[in-house]
C-alpha cells in the first residue's frame, strides 16, 4: 500500500467512526422511524445534520474559504460521499440553498451578499425557496406578472407566486419580478433576496397528488425589499434566473438522479442512492414473490433491473466527466438539460418498475399498515410525475438540448 | 361478431353519460374521498331504479337480461365519471360466480335483493401476495357439523365496508394442484370474526379493504358451486372482471384525453396555446391512437365472451396487457401536459392516475399476461 492511500484509508474510517457516533439513535435499523416528510421535524433533523456536517469538516464545499467554505484534497471529498451514500444519512430539505441559491449569489450577487449568505446556506442554519413560478409564468418564466416598483431605496413587490418548494421552511427567497412595465421580454425582470419573514408576505400549502404539501403559493402584499438586497443588476434578472435555473438542473439532476426509492425496514431514513437504490431493489425482488415465485429469479426482471443498473452507472460516470470538466474550468450550461432529464426520466422508469415488482402492494403509501418499506417507494413513483415538470418540463429541456445545445433552428 | 354500438348500446351509453355527469359530479366524487364506506346509498337505489345493477341477470331474477358487451358499455360510462360504487364488486366479482354456479335457491335469494339495490356483495379473495392465483390461497374452511368454520386473511378486498355479504374462497382440501380444494363461501359480512379493515389504498374512490377472519361460521348450503371446484368459477369469472376493467380504464383513459386536449387547446405558454407545440401534439396524437387500439382489443374480448369464443381467453390477456399499458401512458401523458397543475390534489388527474394503475394490477399486470399471451400463440 502506497502512503497516500493508506492515508485514505486512514481518513475512510476516519469519517465512518464519525457517522458511527453522529447519525441519529438507531440510524439504519427497522427501529429508526423517519420522521414525517415534510414536517418540522423533518426539516429540523435535516438543517442539524447539515451543520453537524460542516462543523466536521464534511460539508461545504466548492466555495471559497471567505465565504464559509471548505477545502479539502478530492480524493477525501469522494471518500466523504461515499462514506454517505454507503450510510444513508438523513438528508435535509435545504436542497433549494445548497443546489441553486448559493451558486446564484456566487455568481450574481454582491460582496456582502456573498458574505452574508453563503455560510449560512453552506452550514445549514438557513433555507432557501425559489420564487419565479407564476400561474401564468411557468415554462414561460419571463412572463413574470408580479410587479416591483422602486420607491426610494426600497422595491415594492405584488403578486402571486405558486408551485414554490420549501414555501412553509424557507428564510430566505430568490424572488424574480417584472421591474419595467415598458421594457420588452428579458430585459424587464429583476431579481432579489427577500426575507420570507417581511410583512405582507403570505404563504399557503398546495396539496400534490402524493398527498403531500411539498409545494406552497405566495403572496405579495407591497412587500418592502431593500435595494441592497437586489440580486444583479436592475432590468437584468432573466439572466439570474438562467443562472438559478442551470444550477439546479446539473446539481439538482446528478443529486437527485441518485435517490432512488428508500428501505425503511433496513435503513431508516435511507434513501437508496446510486448503486445502493439497485441493491435495496434487488433485495427487494428477491423477497417478493409472485405466482409462487421470487420476482429476482424472473427474466424479465432480471432484465428491467440490469437495465436500471446500467442507467445508475451511466448517471455516475456522467457526473464525473461533468467535473472534471468543471476542473478544467468549462462550467456546464444548457448541459444540464441532459443530466435533468435523464435523472428525472430514469425515476420515474424506476418507480414503474418498482411498482410491478410489488403488484398489489403498489397502491399503498405510508399511512397503511400493509405498505411495502413504509410506503418510500410509492411515494417516490408518484413523486417522480414532479419530476418531469419542475426545474423545466422535459418537454422544455428537450427544446434547451435541441435548440441551444444542437444549434437546430428555432 | 358486430363492432361499435348497437343502438340500443348507443342509448344505454348516453343515457349512462347524462345520468353520471348530474350524479357523479366533482361535488360527489370529492365527497365520496373522505367518505369512510366510499359510496352513497342513494346514489346506487336510483342505479338499481335504472336497471343497471341486474343488467345482465336473466328476468326470472328481476335482470335486464342484457349481454355483457352492453355491461362494459356502462363500466366505460363509470370509468369515465370515476363513479365511486360497489359496482363491479357486486355485479361482475361476486354476482356472476352466483349466476354461474350459484343453486336455484342461492339465486332466488340473492339476486333479485342485488338487482334491486337491497344487497351489495364483494369478493375476498387476493391473500398475502396480492395475486389473482389459487397458490395463494391460504385461508382454511373446516367442517364442522352442518357448518365450515372459516379462519384467514384476505387482502385488497374492494368495497368491503359497503358489502352485506363476502365470496370468499377458501381451502377445504389439500391436494398437490392448487387449483383442487378451494371452495367459495357466502359469507355475512356482519358475521362474528370477520374484522374489516380499511388499508388505505391510494384510489380513494374505490377502497380497500383487509379482512380477517377469524373462526367464522358458514352454513353448508352458502357453499357457492361444488366443495373443491370453486377456483374454476373464480377464473370464468376473472375473464369478465379483467375485460370490465378494461372498459373501465378505455372510459378513464378516454376522459383524461378529452380534458388534455381541451387544456392544450386553452393554456398559453409563451403567447400560444400549448397545443401549437408539435411535441404536445405528438403527444396527443399518441395518447389517442393508443386508445383506439386499446379500445378494439378490449371490444372483441367482451364480444369473445358474449360469444363463447374459444379464443376469448386469449382477447382478454391482449386486452388487460394493452388497456393497462396504454391508459398508464395516457394518464402519465394527462398529467405532463397539465404541468404543475396536473400533479395537485385539487386537479382531477391523479385520480384517474391512481384508478389506472389500481386497476392494471388486478387480475394480473402486463408482465402476467404477456405471458399468458405467449403460451396460447405458440
Ligand atoms: C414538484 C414541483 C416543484 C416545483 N418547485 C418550484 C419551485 O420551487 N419554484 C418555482 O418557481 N417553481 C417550481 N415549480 C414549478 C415548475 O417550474 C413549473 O410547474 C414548470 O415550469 C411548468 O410550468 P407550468 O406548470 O405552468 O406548466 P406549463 O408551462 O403551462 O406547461 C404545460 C405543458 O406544456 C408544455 N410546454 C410549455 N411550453 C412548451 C414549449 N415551448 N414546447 C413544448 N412544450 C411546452 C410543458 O412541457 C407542459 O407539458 C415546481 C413544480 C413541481 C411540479
Amino acid at each position: 500500500m502506497s502512503d497516500g492511500s493508506a492515508k485514505l484509508e486512514a481518513f475512510r474510517k476516519e469519517v465512518r467512526t464519525w457517522l458511527r457516533e453522529n447519525l441519529p439513535k438507531g440510524w439504519g435499523t427497522p427501529e429508526y422511524k423517519d420522521p414525517e416528510r415534510f414536517s418540522t421535524e423533518a426539516h429540523e433533523l435535516g438543517k442539524l445534520w447539515q451543520k453537524k456536517l460542516y462543523d466536521a469538516g464534511y460539508a461545504g464545499f466548492g466555495y471559497p474559504k471567505e465565504y464559509g467554505g471548505v477545502e479539502r484534497p478530492p480524493e477525501e471529498i469522494a471518500v466523504i460521499r461515499e462514506e454517505l451514500l454507503r450510510h444513508g444519512s438523513p438528508f435535509g430539505p435545504l436542497s433549494l440553498g445548497l443546489l441553486m441559491a448559493a451558486p446564484t449569489i456566487m455568481a450574481h450577487g454582491e460582496e456582502w451578499q456573498k458574505e452574508r449568505f453563503i455560510p449560512k446556506i453552506l452550514s445549514g442554519e438557513e433555507s432557501w425557496c425559489e420564487l419565479f413560478s407564476e400561474p401564468n409564468a411557468g415554462s414561460d418564466v419571463a412572463n413574470i406578472q408580479t410587479t416591483a416598483v422602486k420607491e426610494g431605496d426600497e422595491w415594492v413587490v405584488n403578486g402571486q407566486k405558486i408551485w414554490t418548494s420549501m414555501w412553509e421552511f424557507s428564510d430566505w427567497g430568490i424572488l424574480a419580478a417584472r421591474s419595467d412595465p415598458n421594457a420588452p421580454r428579458h430585459h424587464n425582470l429583476t431579481c432579489f433576496i427577500v426575507d420570507c419573514k417581511s410583512p405582507g408576505y403570505t404563504k399557503l400549502p398546495l396539496k400534490q397528488m402524493t398527498g403531500t404539501s411539498e409545494f406552497g403559493e405566495e403572496y405579495f402584499d407591497n412587500v418592502r425589499i431593500p435595494d441592497k438586497n437586489r440580486l444583479g443588476e436592475v432590468n437584468k434578472g432573466w439572466g439570474v434566473i438562467l443562472a438559478g435555473l442551470m444550477a439546479e438542473r446539473s446539481g439538482g439532476g446528478a443529486f437527485w438522479g441518485g435517490m432512488g426509492g428508500g428501505r425503511s425496514a433496513t435503513g431508516g431514513a435511507a434513501r437508496g442512492i446510486g448503486m445502493l437504490s439497485v441493491k435495496a431493489i434487488i433485495d427487494l425482488a428477491k423477497e417478493t414473490h409472485h405466482y409462487g415465485r421470487a420476482v429476482w429469479d424472473d427474466p424479465v426482471f432480471r432484465q428491467k433491473i440490469a437495465n436500471l443498473a446500467i442507467e445508475v452507472e451511466a448517471m455516475r460516470y456522467s457526473g464525473l466527466r461533468m467535473v472534471a470538466k468543471m476542473r478544467k474550468g468549462i462550467m456546464p450550461t444548457n448541459e444540464a438539460s441532459i443530466v435533468k432529464n435523464f435523472q428525472a426520466e430514469m425515476r420515474r422508469r424506476q418507480g414503474d418498475m418498482v411498482m410491478e415488482i410489488i403488484g398489489a402492494y403498489s397502491q399503498l403509501m405510508r399511512d397503511s399498515k400493509r405498505a411495502i418499506d413504509g410506503g418510500e417507494w410509492v411515494y417516490q413513483m408518484m413523486r417522480a410525475r414532479g419530476a418531469t415538470i419542475e426545474m423545466g418540463t422535459s418537454e422544455i429541456n428537450r427544446n434547451i438540448i435541441a435548440e441551444r445545445v444542437l444549434g437546430l433552428p428555432r | 361478431m358486430e363492432f361499435g354500438l348497437t343502438e340500443e348500446q348507443e342509448m344505454l351509453k348516453t343515457s349512462a353519460r347524462e345520468f353520471l355527469e348530474k350524479e357523479s359530479n366533482r361535488n360527489h366524487i370529492r365527497t365520496m374521498m373522505e367518505d369512510e364506506i366510499g359510496y352513497s346509498p342513494e346514489l346506487w337505489k336510483k342505479m338499481a331504479g335504472l336497471g343497471w345493477v341486474g343488467l345482465i341477470f336473466p328476468g326470472e331474477y328481476g335482470g335486464g337480461e342484457m349481454g355483457f358487451r352492453d355491461l362494459t358499455v356502462l363500466c366505460e360510462e363509470m370509468g369515465r365519471a370515476l363513479l365511486p360504487s360497489p359496482f363491479v364488486s357486486t355485479v361482475i366479482l361476486s354476482g356472476m360466480p352466483l349466476l354461474f354456479a350459484g343453486t336455484d335457491k342461492q339465486k332466488q335469494e340473492f339476486l333479485p335483493e342485488v338487482a334491486q339495490g337491497k344487497q351489495i356483495l364483494t369478493l375476498a379473495i387476493l391473500e398475502e401476495d396480492g395475486d389473482f392465483w389459487p397458490g395463494s390461497i391460504k385461508t382454511r374452511a373446516e367442517k364442522r357439523g352442518s357448518e365450515y368454520i372459516l379462519n384467514g386473511t384476505k387482502l385488497f378486498v374492494w368495497d368491503a365496508k359497503a358489502a352485506d355479504y363476502l365470496l370468499c374462497a377458501a381451502r377445504t382440501k389439500h391436494s398437490s394442484d392448487p387449483e383442487d380444494g378451494i371452495t367459495l363461501f357466502l359469507l355475512d359480512a356482519k358475521e362474528w370474526g370477520v374484522y374489516i379493515s380499511p388499508l388505505n389504498n391510494l384510489d380513494l374512490l374505490r377502497r380497500q379493504y383487509e379482512v380477517v377472519l377469524s373462526n367464522v361460521p358458514v352454513p353448508a348450503e352458502n357453499i357457492v358451486g361444488e366443495l373443491n371446484n370453486g377456483w374454476a368459477i373464480l377464473k370464468k369469472m376473472s375473464l369478465y372482471a379483467t375485460v370490465a376493467l378494461c372498459a373501465e380504464m378505455i372510459g378513464c383513459g378516454d376522459k383524461v384525453l378529452e380534458t388534455t386536449v381541451s387544456y392544450a387547446k386553452e393554456r398559453i405558454a409563451f403567447g400560444v396555446p400549448i397545443g401549437s407545440f408539435q411535441t404536445i401534439k405528438h403527444k396527443c396524437a399518441d395518447m389517442l391512437s393508443g386508445l383506439e387500439y386499446a379500445r378494439s382489443l378490449m371490444e372483441w374480448a367482451a364480444l369473445a365472451l358474449d360469444d363463447d369464443d374459444p379464443d376469448a381467453p386469449l382477447a382478454v390477456s391482449m386486452a388487460k396487457a394493452s388497456c393497462g399499458d396504454v391508459c398508464k401512458m395516457v394518464c402519465d401523458e394527462g398529467v405532463q401536459i397539465h404541468g404543475g397543475i396536473g400533479y395537485t390534489w385539487d386537479h382531477d388527474m391523479h385520480l384517474y392516475f391512481k384508478r389506472v394503475r389500481a386497476s392494471d394490477t388486478a387480475f394480473g399486470d402486463g408482465n402476467y399476461h404477456r405471458e399468458l399471451i405467449a403460451r396460447y400463440i405458440e
